[in-house]
C-alpha cells in the first residue's frame, strides 16, 4: 500500500531533518551556516506548502525538500561575504590558529568560484552535483531526488566537463 | 581537508568535493529540529508587518493625538472577551498575552508586543471582544476610541489596508 503524503510542513521537516542536516553540513562544513540553511529551508517549505502538500507521495515531498535545502546551501556558499565574520566556525576546530582561519578564508574565496559554477548548472543537474559534493553515492542521489541512476550518472559526467572548463577559465581570470 | 583545492585537482574537483563531503558527513553535529522550526517562525514574524512602524510619520502623530496613553500594570487586563469593543490599541511598550476562556480554563493563544495593533474588533462599532488580553509586564499602550478611529481612517484611508495586512500575517502565521 502506498504511503500517504505528509499533511503539513512541520511533520515533513521533522521526518527528514537528520538527513537534511547531513546534506547541509557536508556542503557547508560548519554549524552556524548549517543552522541558517535549515532555518531558511523550513521557511521556504512553509511558503511552498500549497504546492508541496499537494504532491502525491511522501518521496516526492522529500525530494522537493532536499532540493530546497540544496538551494539554500548553495546560496550560502555562493554569497558567503556576510557570513565571514563568523568564520571561526568549523566548530569542531575550536581553538584553530589564525593561520588556519586565514587559510579557510582563502580556501572559501577559491571555492566560491566552484560553487558559483555548480549553482549555475541547469536544474536537476545542479542538485545531482550538489548531492555528489555532499558525499553521496549515485544510487543514494537517485533515491533522494527521485530519478534513475543512469540519469544521475549522465548529469555528473556532463557536469564534470562543464565544471572543469568553467572553473579553469574563472580561476585563470581571477589570477590574471 | 578544508584547505585549498589542490592545483593538481582542478580536473576532478567534483571528486575532491565528494571526498570532503563524505568526511564531513561522518561528523555531523546534533541539530535541534524544534529550535530550527521556532527560529524560522520567529524570523518570519519579525518580517511581518509591525503596525506602528508601518505607519507614516503623519499617521503616527495623528494617531497619537487622537488616542490617549494608558499604562497597564503587569497582570491587569487590557480588554476582556465578550466586552463591548469600544476602542483599538497600539502597544508601545511591554508584552501582553492573548487568551480565551475555555470552560473556566485559560487558553493562551499568542502574545503581542511593541508596535502591534490590538483589539481590531474596536475598529468597527458594535463588536465585542473576541479574546482577553493580560499584560505580562508593564504595558504602555495608545488607546483610541472607535469613533475617533473612524475619523482617523477618514483622514488616512491607507490605514485599514495595513490593519488587514497585519491580521492576514497573523492568520497565515503561527498563532
Amino acid at each position: 500500500m502506498p504511503q500517504a503524503p505528509y499533511g503539513d510542513a512541520e511533520s515533513l521537516f521533522r521526518a527528514a531533518h537528520k538527513e537534511l542536516m547531513r546534506v547541509a553540513y557536508a556542503l557547508l562544513g560548519n554549524r552556524a551556516d548549517t543552522e541558517d540553511a535549515a532555518q531558511d529551508s523550513f521557511f521556504k517549505l512553509v511558503t511552498a506548502w500549497p504546492r508541496v502538500g499537494g504532491l502525491p507521495t511522501p518521496d516526492e515531498q522529500r525530494a522537493y525538500l532536499f532540493r530546497i535545502v540544496i538551494n539554500e546551501a548553495l546560496h550560502i556558499l555562493r554569497y558567503p561575504h556576510r557570513r565571514w565574520e563568523r568564520l571561526g566556525v568549523d566548530t569542531d576546530q575550536d581553538g584553530a590558529s589564525w593561520e588556519v582561519l586565514d587559510e579557510q578564508v582563502q580556501a572559501r574565496a577559491d571555492l566560491r568560484l566552484l560553487w558559483k559554477a555548480i549553482g549555475e548548472l541547469p536544474g536537476m543537474r545542479r542538485d545531482v552535483v550538489a548531492l555528489r559534493a555532499a558525499g553521496y553515492e549515485y544510487r543514494e542521489i537517485a533515491a533522494r531526488l527521485g530519478v534513475s541512476i543512469s540519469t544521475v550518472r549522465s548529469h555528473i559526467s556532463y557536469a564534470r566537463k562543464q565544471l572543469s572548463r568553467t572553473v579553469a577559465r574563472d580561476w585563470e581570470g581571477a589570477q590574471g | 581537508m578544508s584547505g585549498r583545492v589542490p592545483a593538481d585537482r582542478h580536473g576532478d574537483l567534483l571528486d575532491w568535493l565528494y571526498e570532503r563531503g563524505k568526511q564531513r558527513a561522518e561528523r555531523v553535529p546534533e541539530f535541534d529540529v524544534e529550535r530550527t522550526i521556532s527560529r524560522a517562525y520567529a524570523a518570519r514574524d519579525a518580517g511581518a508587518v509591525n503596525f506602528w512602524s508601518a505607519l507614516s510619520p503623519a499617521e503616527r502623530s495623528a494617531f497619537e493625538s487622537a488616542a490617549r496613553k494608558q499604562v497597564f500594570a503587569s497582570g491587569t487586563a487590557l480588554m476582556r472577551e465578550g466586552e463591548q469593543a469600544d476602542a483599538v490599541m497600539v502597544i508601545l511598550d511591554g508584552r501582553a498575552k492573548v487568551c480565551l476562556d475555555e470552560d473556566g480554563r485559560e487558553r493562551i493563544i499568542t502574545e503581542r508586543g511593541p508596535g502591534d495593533l490590538i483589539g481590531e474588533s474596536g475598529t468597527v462599532p458594535g463588536y465585542v471582544r473576541s479574546a482577553t488580553m493580560i499584560a505580562l509586564d508593564t504595558v504602555q499602550a495608545l488607546v483610541m476610541r472607535t469613533e475617533d478611529y473612524t475619523a482617523f481612517i477618514a483622514d488616512f484611508p491607507g490605514v485599514p489596508d495595513l490593519v488587514k495586512k497585519q491580521t492576514y500575517d497573523r492568520r497565515t502565521g503561527r498563532p
